[in-house]
């Protein structure tokens, strides 16, 4: 007999544990905002589509619409919460401060895990492989030239200070 | 005329709003934590249009988890229905319930809404509400909705012409006979949808024992939004607050009361118990307003030389099947502004407004979006029969600086706009000799490039003496206040709704410049009804003009009582020799600015906790309350060129160049506006090349997903180019004129004039959006099929 | 949009996987990426009452050289596989189609054997699969098989999987010395599903194409190779021109369905184009 029932699960977010009881349906995306009270990561289209619900798992950028939270037991999930330090913006959220990279906000958090784990991997991008990464993250709002050239100019800022360490 | 000189508007700020934004830290109605609330999910019509036999909700409601389902029927009880009837010639009234009780008239017509402990409890148990339909026919075209024989989306009206108004302006007709020509052109635009980010959703909050509603929801206008939700429950505008938090997009999605955020706040009334509902994506692309799906047809008559003697303009929308919005006024918008930067006096307009199956229209960021395609694709149009160069005809009819003020046949009055200057800017900016050149020279290499020209002049503001004339109820006025605290730090609010356009930190540049604070110190408070003052909301590119007007008139009026405490503290007879400069007092001595060591904070002290010490008769505290109603419709104006290259094999089209030059007026942030300029050029060009909402003949929705709704990306879209052209408008304050949704109207235009103008060799015109591959081989086929018979 | 119920199982090993596999029979389904089954699960076009979960089984996950084949595990992922210089240079034409699939964050996710067993008929792998004539490894509780791509796929996402079976691993044959390929696709937007694409070798023999493979997705139900249309035009001189009368004979023989919004003429338009510059492309290519 198949069980729908709620399970005990330990989902790793942030460097934190939590213990949570979630149906295995539960997705990533609704235990992390209401399970995990971290409602930074936004939900947008629950097909995998618009990109605003990207987190980090073990480092890679998913789509957590498209993942269930049961699934991610013994991974590290890392959201938008932990990208400031103290405060203190990523080089990435500076950047798109300073460009005006994003208008009213709801897709950012999804770009912004995309991009930290991006940048970790190709320090120095050219537009085109920007665009490329960026095109499965939607923005209504900006028609994406700010974004890109913010990314730009924290690539840039990253591969002068090579200490920043990114999520 | 030289600019007025501001210190602080127009200065380049990062913006205020984003901290939270970035950090994922911005409260969503969504992130909104409210213990015990239950969730909402609706039962929607599978059918286009359908009797409603029964609904059967035993099994659902014996779910586990499952609190109520509720019907048409029990809203009918605990809400009035909506009226939608301006008094309007020509416009029929129609009449809605909160849930539909006899028929479903779309796909996606909400039947049945489902409260349970959570979303995903509520959608099980949506799916066991069993609904029996006794199917109809559907009208899914406008055509069709103007058949004689038709079957009746609404059933009270006399037919689905919803509205139907025409004017005549001048003789058309005989300029018509004179002519040496009659140019015919037609301009089909599909339908879309808003797609904002964040999908509807909100939270009602019943409080028993105040009697009292809290109703979280993003929405563009908090005050009308909070009057319709108090009248449809029956209750006083005292027991009902709405809350806006941080919006993702709104666009004009976000601006009716939609019939599934009144049923949440009736259940949560009824139920007594917090409700929420977050609308999800699929619900999204199918029961949300939609918008443009216009027709239009152009006849200009010309002269040998192409100058436009006459123009006719016939439209017709599809409108859906409810009114959410008023039936007349998007279209209507388009007919009243079409002539735009031309001259021309006799012009008439028919105007037909039909309902068909599909969900109702909302105004999309720019609604009048068709108008410049319209035109300049009429001006295109004449330059091509005619055999004339686009530039020049455009240079032959356009409006002269010596021109303005110009009353347009319309009865609307052009002033402070600067189109020719933006044209030969932008001309000038993308080198316009060199590219005919270098389109010679391309097609002799079988590549294809063309250049598009759109002239945009874009109606903003809309005041009430607009919406009196056009007979549409309603304000155009704005409400603002400004307290500045003991402490000296500044608060102020205004009736608009935030949806991401950055008015924390435009509108702190209003209130910096009239009081004589820095941007920085200034707090905008918005979107609680509570709190701010009744406004009309944010719509139609009014942002800047009446929000940062009323804040900038506010700020005025602070100033002079904040310089006139400031004169009494410094034993002046009066304050004509001071200012307030980033919040500290300055005397004019010997010819210089001098601090004097007042500042902001020693005024609002003495103000608040030492009133005895103001001048004589002058009343304690530092708040200010203010109304303004602007012109009945200022403009702004911008020039687009863009450049495409078109692969005939293929039908894709390709960006080379994007070139806008723009005067959007006094800009209050020229951060806020540039993003503002991207944003709207983007949503035209992703429109024009991929959105499309797709109903077949049955009314069933075939774009009901994101991998059927296309959207741009990053890789879809050009770089832009922008050239800043701002003159002010001299009626306003401050010079402001608004913006934000001419970006829409050119980027249609222009993109389309640029493939016409790549397509030129193969004597093809494309008169249809979306501007798909197929498309363009279907004409460039059609085309060599002829030639190959010939 | 929330998925319909389901039970969840998560196995450590293969040998596991094919057990619970064969023990929940027809109700389960199995997850790799997700990247496909998730909207499917969300939109309920899907209801398992189970859901098998793979993504323990790191040992599916590899790339490695086996003979003159290329080997990839199921579990590998479709960036993997396009950043991986040994599928650059082995197996070319894999790497060129993976870097197209969807967008980054998907091709983080998403794996050969979820691609091949979802058998989209616009998606890469299974295209160039049937293209190269990759075989298909196998396994059920207690039995294995090996089917080559020709045999795999049958309709319109449906293969010859049975419902106790998974893919483990795949074989595609390593390109030869002078040969180019290519791989074209035509979509609307980037990273968005092929409406036509095209997989194409050629290995010259001096200036001579001794070989040509045509690919196709989107003219048909599943993806198909042409080899009966273009066998004819081997052994003639390499040039433009024969490119060109190559696309021109696929065009001919293709019969793709008709579709209010892509027509059947529009998609034999789009094949010859694409066709013939997947040839060029394939062409430079060989000769280094």
């Amino acid at each position: 007999m198949s069980n729908f029932e709620k399970r005990p699960i330990t989902l790793t977010v942030n460097g934190h544990n939590h213990e949570l009881r979630v149906e295995p349906r539960k997705l990533l995306a609704d235990a992390l905002r209401e399970d995990c009270r971290l409602t930074g990561t936004h939900v947008g289209c629950e097909h995998g589509v618009c990109g605003a619900c990207t987190v980090l798992v073990d480092g890679k950028p998913v789509r957590s619409c498209l993942t269930y939270a049961i699934q991610m037991e013994g991974h590290e999930v890392s959201t938008i919460e932990s990208v400031a330090v103290n405060a203190t913006l990523s080089p990435l959220q500076q950047a798109l401060h300073e460009e005006h990279g994003l208008q009213c906000g709801f897709c950012t958090p999804g770009i912004v895990m995309t991009f930290e784990a991006f940048l970790k991997n190709k320090p120095d991008p050219s537009d085109e492989e920007i665009r490329d990464a960026l095109s499965g993250n939607l923005c209504r709002c900006t028609g994406y030239q700010n974004i890109v050239k913010a990314i730009q100019k924290a690539a840039e800022q990253m591969r002068r200070n090579p200490d920043y360490v990114a999520p | 005329m030289s600019p007025p000189e501001f210190h602080y508007i127009g200065q380049h700020l990062a913006r205020k709003e984003d901290y939270r934004l970035l950090t994922g830290h911005g409260r969503y109605v969504d992130d909104i934590e409210v213990p015990g609330a239950l969730h909402a999910c609706f039962v929607r019509s599978p059918h286009a249009h359908a009797r409603i036999v029964s609904i059967d909700s035993e099994a659902a409601r014996q779910m586990p988890g499952v609190v109520a389902v509720v019907t048409g029927h029990e809203l009918a009880q605990w809400t009035t229905r909506q009226r939608m009837a301006p008094p309007i010639e020509g416009l029929q009234a129609m009449e809605m319930d909160t849930l539909p009780i006899d028929k479903v008239r779309f796909q996606g017509d909400p039947v049945a809404c489902v409260i349970a402990t959570d979303r995903y409890v509520a959608e099980d148990a949506a799916e066991q509400v069993m609904v029996a339909y006794e199917v109809l026919p559907a009208v899914s075209t406008m055509w069709q909705a103007l058949e004689p024989d038709s079957p009746r989306v609404d059933e009270s009206l006399t037919s689905n012409l919803l509205s139907h108004q025409h004017a005549n302006h001048g003789d058309v007709e005989a300029r018509r006979r004179e002519a040496h020509r009659v140019i015919e052109s037609t301009f089909s635009q599909h339908r879309q949808t808003h797609l904002p980010i964040e999908t509807r959703g909100c939270i009602a909050v019943w409080d028993e024992g105040r009697q009292h509603l809290t109703f979280h929801v993003g929405t563009q206008v908090p005050h009308p939004y909070r009057t319709t939700l108090a009248s449809r429950l029956c209750l006083s505008e005292s027991q009902v607050s709405v809350i806006s938090p941080d919006v993702g997009g709104g666009f004009g999605q976000k601006i009716a009361l939609y019939r599934e955020e009144l049923t949440v706040a009736a259940v949560a009334r009824h139920l007594k118990r917090p409700v929420r509902w977050r609308e999800d994506r699929l619900e999204n692309l199918l029961a949300s307003a939609q918008a443009r799906e216009d027709f239009c047809r152009t006849r200009a008559a010309v002269s040998a030389d192409g100058r436009l003697l006459g123009l006719e303009l016939e439209i017709i929308e599809d409108f859906g099947a409810y009114s959410f919005y008023p039936g007349n006024y998007l279209a209507r918008v388009v007919a009243m502004i079409l002539t735009g930067p031309y001259k021309v006096q006799d012009y008439s307009y028919d105007v037909k407004v039909v309902l068909s199956n599909k969900v109702g229209n909302g105004p999309m960021r720019a609604p009048m979006a068709i108008t410049s395609w319209v035109m300049e694709g009429t001006m295109d149009a004449i330059a091509r029969e005619l055999e004339l160069d686009p530039v020049a005809v455009r240079r032959l009819n356009m409006l002269q600086p010596e021109d303005f003020p110009y009353t347009m046949a319309t009865g609307e009055v052009l002033a402070d706009i600067t189109p020719r200057e933006t044209l030969e800017g932008a001309l000038a900016a993308i080198g316009y000799d060199d590219f005919r050149r270098r389109q010679q020279q391309a097609r002799a290499q079988g590549v294809y490039l063309g250049l598009g020209i759109c002239t945009v002049v874009e109606s903003t503001t809309y005041g009430s003496r607009f919406y009196k004339a056009a007979g549409i109820p309603g304000s155009g006025h704005e409400a603002a206040w400004l307290r500045i605290e003991p402490s000296g730090a500044v608060n102020a609010s205004v009736g608009l709704g935030a949806t991401g356009q950055g008015y924390e930190t435009s509108l702190a540049f209003a209130v910096a410049e009239g009081l004589g604070v820095t941007p920085q110190q200034v707090h905008l408070h918005l979107g609680h009804t509570d709190i701010a003052p009744y406004g009309m909301g944010s719509r139609g590119a009014r942002g800047g003009t009446a929000g940062g007007g009323t804040l900038y008139l506010c700020a005025q009026e602070a100033s002079v009582k904040v310089l006139a405490i400031g004169a009494k503290l410094l034993g002046l007879e009066c304050s004509l020799a001071l200012r307030l400069r980033d919040g500290r007092i300055e005397q004019m001595t010997d010819g210089e600015w001098v601090a004097t060591g007042v500042g902001l904070a020693d005024v609002a002290r003495t103000a608040y906790l030492d009133p005895l010490a103001l001048p004589a008769g002058m009343h304690p505290g530092l708040e200010f309350h203010r109304t303004y109603e602007p012109p009945p419709m200022t403009y702004s104006n911008s020039t687009h060129l863009c450049e495409v290259q078109v692969d005939v094999a293929t039908g894709a089209i390709r960006f080379v160049r994007y070139v806008v030059a723009e005067d959007c007026g006094t800009v209050l942030s020229p951060v806020v506006v540039e993003g503002q300029q991207h944003g709207a050029i983007a949503m035209g060009l992703s429109g024009a090349l991929f959105e499309q909402v797709y109903y077949d003949e049955a009314g069933q929705n075939l774009s009901g997903t994101l991998a059927d709704y296309l959207v741009a990306t990053a890789c879809e879209l050009p770089h832009i180019e922008i050239l800043s052209m701002h003159t002010p408008n001299r009626a306003t304050p401050a010079g402001i004129k608004g913006m934000a949704e001419g970006g829409v109207m050119g980027a249609i235009g222009a993109l389309t004039n640029a493939v016409n103008d790549a397509l030129a060799p193969f004597d093809v015109v494309v008169n249809q959006q979306p501007l798909t591959p197929m498309y363009l081989r279907d004409l460039l086929r059609e085309k060599s099929n002829l030639t190959n018979k010939a | 949009m929330k998925p319909a119920a389901f039970d969840y199982f998560r196995p450590s090993s293969l040998e596991e996987a094919l057990e619970q596999l064969a023990a929940a029979g027809e109700s389960a389904k199995v997850i790799a990426g997700g990247q496909s089954l998730g909207p499917m699960l969300n939109m309920r076009l899907a209801t398992p009452s189970d859901l098998i979960d793979l993504n323990d089984l790191t040992e599916l996950a590899y790339i490695r050289e086996v003979g003159d084949t290329l080997e990839i595990g199921a579990l590998t992922r479709h960036d993997q596989i396009a950043e991986s210089k040994l599928v650059q240079a082995r197996c070319p034409l894999l790497a060129q189609a993976a870097k197209t699939i969807g967008h980054y964050a998907i091709r983080q996710r998403g794996t050969m054997g979820g691609s091949l067993a979802h058998a989209d008929p616009a998606a890469q792998f299974p295209l160039i699969a049937t293209t190269l004539n990759a075989k298909i490894e196998i396994v059920k509780m207690g039995g294995q098989r090996s089917l080559p791509a020709s045999a795999f796929f049958q309709s319109v996402m449906a293969t010859a999987l049975t419902p106790d079976e998974i893919i483990r691993c795949v074989r595609f044959p390593k390109a030869a010395e002078n040969e180019g390929t290519s791989f074209q696709l035509f979509n609307r937007r980037h990273g968005d599903y092929a409406i036509v694409a095209v997989a194409a070798t050629v290995v010259l023999d001096g200036d001579r194409v001794s070989r040509v493979r045509v690919g196709l997705s989107g003219v048909s139900a599943i993806p198909q190779v042409w080899d009966d249309v273009v066998r004819p035009f081997a052994g003639r001189m390499a040039s433009a021109a024969w490119a060109a009368e190559v696309a021109l004979a696929v065009r001919a023989a293709v019969l793709p369905e008709d579709d209010p919004r892509i027509s059947a003429v529009y998609r034999k338009e789009l094949t010859q184009t694409l066709v013939e510059r997947a040839l060029v492309h394939a062409l430079s290519r060989a000769k280094g």
